[in-house]
Formats: structure tokens, C-alpha cells, sequence
């Protein structure tokens, strides 16, 4: 205990030594532990967004003008007995151009053409989304469909969001990778400062450490203040990180929240809790990874 | 609590005349405190001319040694090989039963902590006390306060530095701080204190302060062993001396000279 006090007093002690230095690996251990915690919060979003993009994934047939009302129902029918398919409605003709009228900017194209040449439609909602490729299978392959289909090749009458998914999915990998890489990056930068911060307050300490070996000091009561001191480093960075992201939370979510409200990014407490506890593992990891590597090397007991 | 009274007891008897031992009574019998069998030391810059050759030696509990030798004849190797901070190329070094070569590094400040040393330079802290420097080899033993508060004084006392304990090393005499360094050594109360040219900075006179008190701890019961090339000291003490050449043991003496023709 009284040298664990001991070990505290001759930590400070550095700070005050090399206070330029001692910043120095503050600020970079706050940066990547701040970098880390927004592209975790940002994770935690993307993962909200693509989960209710996720939600809205539907399949639509296409059906071909004329096509039987007897085949349309059993076709209705057998999609709905498929599995993973939560709810199955028909779009008319006219519904489509109805659709097509408000969704357009300049409806008027279709006068122009005359008659409406929109096709009829079964909507499908799947219950699972990542059955989407199944179901349109199935959905291709059967016969009864392709009495229905608008084309004659069944496949280019289905539509569904299977690719629009799959490209968020590129793009958040790719982001990730990016951070992964930027990440990597920053924690190497801050065990470089680290591992400067405490080679200088080792070699400040240079005649103390030879009369404490010299006596008979035990290599931990030796290494004890330096381990302390890159804690402490860590453990202040990880602080004005946490500090930092809690601001985020507080005045620039709802602020984005607001500006895309068509889009889910709330993001629960709790998951915060574990963010910040995250970040100050990872600060106090590198604090004292970086602290021991430079004892490994200018400390040799 | 033990531990202090009978320091105290122990200081107590130390103020007082001290009974006069000659080296003959000296006790030779017993394990050896430091032991040397067929030690050679290569140093990787000289790999043809040995630093210690072939070096075989007992020194035993209550001894009072002088290592001689020129300048480079192996004294301060063999110091250092004493406190592990180098280790024999062959040969093997027992100190108080326990051999070095097997021994686990974790546990050489424990060894450490049973030999005093004291070097030519005194190796003080400038920026404390002559009460923190001495205090700081306790501290960083885990010592507690009460014992840094009582031992320090006493030990100080021994030495003649009670009157200087708030002296920054800076304002003492060479002498002064090397009794200063001499307390830090024994303030742990080792069986064994080694020192290593003790007097190369000092003028004859203060030498002569320093061999008395090195006598006097010696006469407490605690080894010691000076290396020295400090050829007057030797002459008139007459104790045991172990004479190096160039790495080579050319001569142990019981009441023994310097010997050497410089």
C-alpha cells in the first residue's frame, strides 16, 4: 500500500518533469481512444440504419397485362405458403400509375404515351431478410409464376433490394477497414509517444534507479512508478476521450437525429456504458503496453 | 519493535569503547561469506587477456580484507562480480551459501540487500538530504517510516554526520559524503560491505577517517572488504590482504602489505 503511494508521488513527480512530453502522449492517447469511441458510435448506427434498411427489403413480381385472375390468386396463394414471406398484396394497373404519379416529377410523361403502361404487381414482405435470394428463387422457378410473369424470362420480372443491402454492406466494410487501419495507426503513434515519455523520465531518473539496484530495490519497485505513470497517462487520455464522446452524445446526435429523421441512429445508453469501459481498457492496454516496452528497453534490471 | 531495541542496544554499545579484537582473534571457521572457485571473467572487447583468471578465494564472517592492485588488475571486476551486477565467464561465485550462477535474477536485490557497498564516486543523490539519501535505501526496500526514522538517525550518529542530517551532498566535504554513502550502505545492517576505492578521492588524512570507521563497523561483525590501491592505508593496517595482477591472484597475506613497487 504505502508504496503503491509511493509509486503515485514519483508518477506525478515525471509529469512535472517532462510536462511537454507527458502532454504530448496524453493528447495522442486521447485522440485515437476519441477516433476509436466515434467509429464505434458511428458502427453502432450504421448497424441501426442497415437493420431497418434490412426491415423494408420486399420482392416485386411483375405480372403481365391480361393475366388471369384465377392464376394471380394461386400464385398469391403459393407465395404466401412459402417460408420466410410475412405478408403478400397485389398492386393493380392503376394503383402503379397512381404511384407513379406521386412519386414522379414529371407525371405528365405518362399522358403523353397514352394508356398506362405500368405493370400490375404482387408485393411480397419477407418476415426474414436474409431469405430474400431463397424466396425469389422460388418464386422463379415455379410454374405457376411464369403464366403470370410479365417477361417472358420469369427472373427480370422480380425486383428486390438484395443489391441495394449488399452495397451498404460494401461500404460499411470498407469503413471499417478504414477505421480498423486508422485506428491501428493511432495506437501506434500513441505507444511511440508513450514509449518516449517514458524513456525520458527513465533516464531522468537514471542515478536514483543505479543506487536503488544498487541497495537492493526489487525490479518491481523499480519499474513500479513508470507502469504508473503510462497508467496514468492512459487513464487521463481515456477520461477527456469519454468526456468528449458524451458531448457528441449529448449535442451532436440529436442534432443529426433531427436533419435525417428518417433514419433510426438512436442509440441506446447501455451501449455507451460499454463504449466508454472499452475505451479505458483499451487506454489503460496501451498505456502500460507502451510504459513496459520502454522499460524492456532503456531499464534493464 | 524487536528490531529496534535491539539496535538500540547494539548503538548503545557502539558510542561506548569498543573491545579491542586483534586480527588473530578474528574467527576464521565457518561457511566463507564470499566464496571464489576458478572464476575467470573475459570481458567481449578483450577476449585475450582476461579481466579475472582463474581466481580461487575464501573470505569468512568478521574478516576485514584489502583487495590491491594497479589500475586494471581485475579489483573492481571482481566487486562487481560479488554484487551479480556482471556475471564469471567460468568458475563459480558462492556469497553466504547461494551460488550466483543458479541463482534466479528476480531474487538478486535480495542479495543485494545483504551486501553494503560503497564506491570511489559516493553515488549520492544530489537533489536530497543527507537524511533522505540515506533514507532512500531504506524506502526502497519497503522499509517502514518508524524504522526509516529510527535507523537513519543512528546510523548517521556512527558515522559523525548527526549535526549535518539537512545538508544537501553539495555543501559536505569529500570525506563527509563518503561517510554519507557509508551510512546508506550499512543503514540496512548487511553482513557483508563492500567498497570499492573508498578513499581514491580523499587526502590522506580524511582516508584515514574513512579506514577507521570501515574498522570500527568491522569490528561490529560485518565483513568488509576494500578494494584499495591506496598503498599507506594497507601498510598500517596490517589485515588480510589479496593482491591482483592483471587478472592473476599472485599473492594472499594474512597482516599483510601493499607490496608493490609503483
Amino acid at each position: 500500500m504505502s508504496s503503491l503511494v509511493y509509486f503515485l508521488k514519483q508518477s506525478i513527480q515525471g509529469f512535472a518533469r517532462n510536462l511537454s512530453t507527458t502532454l504530448g502522449s496524453i493528447i495522442t492517447i486521447f485522440l485515437s481512444l476519441f477516433i476509436i469511441g466515434l467509429f464505434l458510435v458511428g458502427a453502432l448506427v450504421i448497424d441501426n440504419i442497415v437493420k431497418s434498411v434490412e426491415n423494408e427489403v420486399s420482392i416485386t413480381a411483375y405480372v403481365k397485362d391480361g393475366a388471369k385472375e384465377k392464376d394471380l390468386e394461386k400464385v398469391q396463394e403459393f407465395i404466401k405458403g412459402l417460408d420466410g414471406v410475412s405478408s403478400v398484396s397485389f398492386t393493380t394497373k392503376d394503383e402503379a400509375l397512381e404511384e407513379f404519379r406521386n412519386m414522379s416529377s414529371n407525371a405528365d410523361i405518362v399522358e403523353e404515351l397514352g394508356g398506362n403502361p405500368l405493370p400490375a404487381s404482387i408485393n411480397i414482405e419477407l418476415s426474414n431478410p436474409q431469405q430474400v435470394q431463397e424466396v425469389a428463387t422460388e418464386i422463379q422457378n415455379s410454374k405457376l409464376f411464369a403464366k403470370v410473369a410479365d417477361d417472358k424470362d420469369p427472373a427480370k420480372s422480380l425486383k428486390y433490394g438484395q443489391r441495394t443491402v449488399e452495397r451498404l454492406f460494401q461500404v460499411t466494410n470498407y469503413l471499417r477497414y478504414g477505421g480498423i487501419v486508422l485506428i491501428g495507426l493511432l495506437v501506434f503513434i500513441a505507444l511511440v509517444f508513450i514509449n518516449n515519455t517514458i524513456r525520458l523520465a527513465i533516464m531522468a531518473r537514471r542515478k536514483e534507479i543505479a543506487i536503488m539496484r544498487l541497495v537492493g530495490a526489487s525490479n518491481g519497485f523499480i519499474r513500479g512508478p513508470f507502469l504508473m505513470e503510462g497508467a496514468l497517462h492512459a487513464i487521463i487520455g481515456a477520461a477527456l476521450a469519454i468526456g468528449c464522446i458524451e458531448l457528441v452524445r449529448r449535442f451532436a446526435l440529436p442534432q443529426l437525429q433531427s436533419s435525417l429523421a428518417f433514419l433510426p441512429i438512436g442509440v441506446e445508453s447501455r451501449m455507451f456504458i460499454i463504449i466508454y469501459l472499452v475505451l479505458l481498457a483499451a487506454g489503460l492496454v496501451i498505456g502500460l503496453i507502451g510504459s513496459a516496452f520502454a522499460m524492456r528497453r532503456y531499464l534493464k534490471v | 519493535m524487536t528490531e529496534a531495541t535491539n539496535h538500540g542496544a547494539r548503538s548503545a554499545e557502539l558510542s561506548m569503547a569498543l573491545p579491542v579484537l586483534e586480527p588473530e582473534d578474528m574467527p576464521q571457521q565457518g561457511a566463507p561469506v564470499i566464496s571464489f572457485d576458478r572464476v575467470s571473467k573475459v570481458y567481449p572487447a578483450q577476449p585475450n587477456r582476461p579481466a579475472l583468471d582463474n581466481i580461487s578465494l575464501q573470505i569468512y564472517p568478521g574478516e576485514f580484507v584489502f583487495l590491491v592492485g594497479h589500475s586494471g588488475s581485475g579489483k573492481s571486476t571482481l566487486v562487481r562480480l560479488i554484487i551479480r551486477e556482471l556475471r564469471p565467464t567460468s568458475g563459480t561465485i558462492t556469497i553466504a551459501n547461494e551460488d550466483l550462477n543458479s541463482m534466479r535474477n528476480w531474487r538478486v536485490p535480495y542479495l543485494r540487500r545483504n551486501i553494503g557497498c560503497v564506491f570511489q564516486d559516493f553515488k549520492l543523490l544530489p537533489n536530497k538530504t543527507v537524511f533522505d539519501n540515506v533514507a532512500f535505501a531504506l524506502e526502497v526496500i519497503g522499509k517502514s517510516r518508524s524504522i526509516v526514522r529510527t535507523q537513519v538517525p543512528e546510523v548517521l550518529r556512527l558515522v559523525g554526520l548527526q549535526d549535518k542530517l539537512d545538508k544537501m551532498p553539495d555543501q559536505l566535504s569529500g570525506g563527509e559524503a563518503q561517510r554519507v554513502s557509508i551510512a546508506r550502505a550499512i543503514v540496512n545492517r548487511p553482513p557483508l560491505l563492500v567498497c570499492d576505492e573508498p578513499t581514491g578521492n580523499l587526502d590522506p588524512q580524511t582516508s584515514r577517517g574513512i579506514m577507521d570507521l570501515l574498522e570500527r563497523i568491522n569490528r561490529t561483525g560485518t565483513t568488509v572488504l576494500v578494494a584499495t590501491h591506496d598503498r599507506e592505508m594497507v601498510d598500517n593496517m596490517r589485515r588480510r590482504v589479496i593482491a591482483l595482477e592483471r587478472g592473476h591472484l599472485t599473492r594472499d597475506q594474512q597482516r599483510g602489505v601493499y607490496g608493490f613497487d609503483v
